[in-house]
């Protein structure tokens, strides 16, 4: 790390470059980086560097965590079991419906390959485990254990068993960071299932909320609509589930109402993520596709629901 | 104080290190919009115990390591540091003319342009800042750097004898 000096030389007032003209100096580069940074990629190469090189420190921060959970699937074996037991049966209720999809998604194909359509249902998708949580507590970020290598790559979106969770903002080899539907600063394009009413879905720094700030007052929306995607903006996938409203407030003498979602996804707990990968998506997917995509209808003894790449 | 010692750059280093992965310890949230900034207490302990070996050059690479593991905009964190350490550089004579626990008082407004660079690169950027729990790592920064700075002085002491 830092462990260098400025100068080698022993210095002495008088004897060395102002002390003042340095901060300037600094000030100025850090400023041009600042920018350099917010307009182009140049500077992701230097992070990834970094990233790797800071990679164990990152690790070594993992280990309590990891030394907590794993002591505490040693000592609750009874616990375990009675999970296992509870997953296998979901498991079971899980693959018979699976195969009542099966026959619906070879129909739906079929359709779609009539209708020529381009939409694919298949989607390639690669599981990842959180490595962390952002540190910084007004950012809600997650860190990754999928980087470049394994072809992720800026924009990916992130989903869980439930909903859609966040998209990839930054890629370096080994990991990748992601940032949440919830945070503050993103928007993510939604349309009410039930009819179909497109909106933006903005996050609200809790995981257990967004807000819906530009809806109109007659807006046909009840609590207890599902929110998914609508793919506008090209950015996330459409008809993931996104969230589900909890709250209607009629503000009279307001324009917009005051609405607010619950994510459906897990957003502050559980390990394991998908990466998706969009189908029309740009040119940084992996060769090796799905085969059931642009319209060729895939083979129908394809019966996982998703590809996954790895274990 | 020991300045007319040379500390090794290695224990420099791990000092950082361990700085670091407390900092990138996962906490609960309310425990974390409070944490004390361990690394910055760090990085701003050996400018002012170490100016020869550690200036506002190093804090300021010291700082790249955040921006890189929280994703901010790059060098963000390193200017912060690099205007902190520059100040520490510029008062080190007053800080150590006090006892550590008065320089809890001293380094409160070290601490606060450190967040205040920050505060203001993020209100530059777009980003969302939160306007009041941010500074709270401040106080607690403040508050701890006695204790923290005792701490690091042994360990320096260890090292040269």
């Amino acid at each position: 790390m830092a462990d260098f000096s400025d100068d080698d030389t022993p210095r002495f007032l008088g004897r060395r470059i102002a002390p003042g003209l340095k901060i300037v100096a600094i000030t100025i580069v850090s400023i041009v980086l600042m920018m350099v940074d917010n307009a182009h990629d140049s500077l992701s190469t230097v992070r990834g560097v970094l990233a790797v090189a800071l990679e164990p420190v990152q690790m070594a921060a993992e280990i309590p965590g990891d030394a907590a959970d794993y002591l505490k699937n040693y000592f609750d074996r009874d616990d375990l079991v009675h999970e296992n037991e509870q997953l296998s049966q979901k498991l079971l209720l899980l693959q018979s419906r699976l195969q009542k999809l099966a026959a619906l998604k070879a129909e739906n194909e079929r359709i779609r390959a009539l209708l020529a359509s381009a939409s694919a249902i298949d989607r390639n998708v690669l599981i990842a485990r959180i490595l962390s949580v952002s540190p910084d507590p007004y950012r809600q970020y997650v860190k990754l254990n999928k980087g470049s290598v394994d072809g992720v790559f800026v924009g990916q979106t992130l989903i869980d068993a439930h909903g859609i969770m966040g998209q990839v903002t930054d890629v370096t080899p080994l990991t990748s960071r992601a940032i949440l539907i919830s945070d503050p600063n993103t928007g993510i394009p939604v349309q009410v299932n039930r009819t179909g009413l497109q909106t933006i879905a903005q996050g609200t720094g809790h995981t257990g909320a967004l807000t819906l700030p530009f809806l109109p007052n007659n807006a046909d929306i009840e609590v207890g609509d599902l929110l998914i995607s609508s793919g506008l903006g090209g950015r996330y996938p459409p008809n993931y589930p996104v969230a589900r409203v909890t709250r209607v407030v009629h503000r009279p003498g307001e324009e917009f109402l005051d609405v607010t979602a619950e994510p459906t996804a897990n957003l502050n707990h559980g390990r394991e993520v998908l990466l998706v990968w969009n189908n029309h998506g740009d040119g940084a997917q992996p060769a090796s596709d799905h085969p059931g995509q642009s319209g060729k209808p895939a083979a129908p003894d394809d019966g996982s629901a998703n590809d996954a790449k790895a274990p | 104080m020991i300045v007319n010692q040379h500390v090794g750059g290695l224990l420099i280093a791990a000092s950082l290190a361990v700085a670091l992965i407390i900092t990138l310890l996962p906490m609960p949230t309310p425990v974390s919009a409070a944490q004390p900034a361990f690394y910055t207490m760090t990085v701003l302990f050996w400018t002012a115990n170490q100016p020869q070996r550690f200036g506002p050059i190093a804090a300021w690479c010291a700082g790249l390591a955040i921006d890189v593991l929280y994703g901010t905009p790059f060098s963000e964190h390193g200017l912060a540091m690099a205007v902190a350490a520059y100040m520490v550089v510029k008062g080190r004579e007053l800080l150590w003319s006090f006892p550590l626990i008065q320089q809890s008082l001293l380094m409160l407004p070290v601490f606060a342009i450190y967040e205040f660079v920050l505060f203001w690169i993020d209100g530059v950027a777009g980003l969302d800042v939160n306007p009041w729990g941010r500074w709270l790592p401040v106080f607690t920064s403040a508050v701890l750097w006695p204790i923290w700075a005792f701490f690091l002085e042994r360990i320096a002491e260890l090292e040269v004898g």
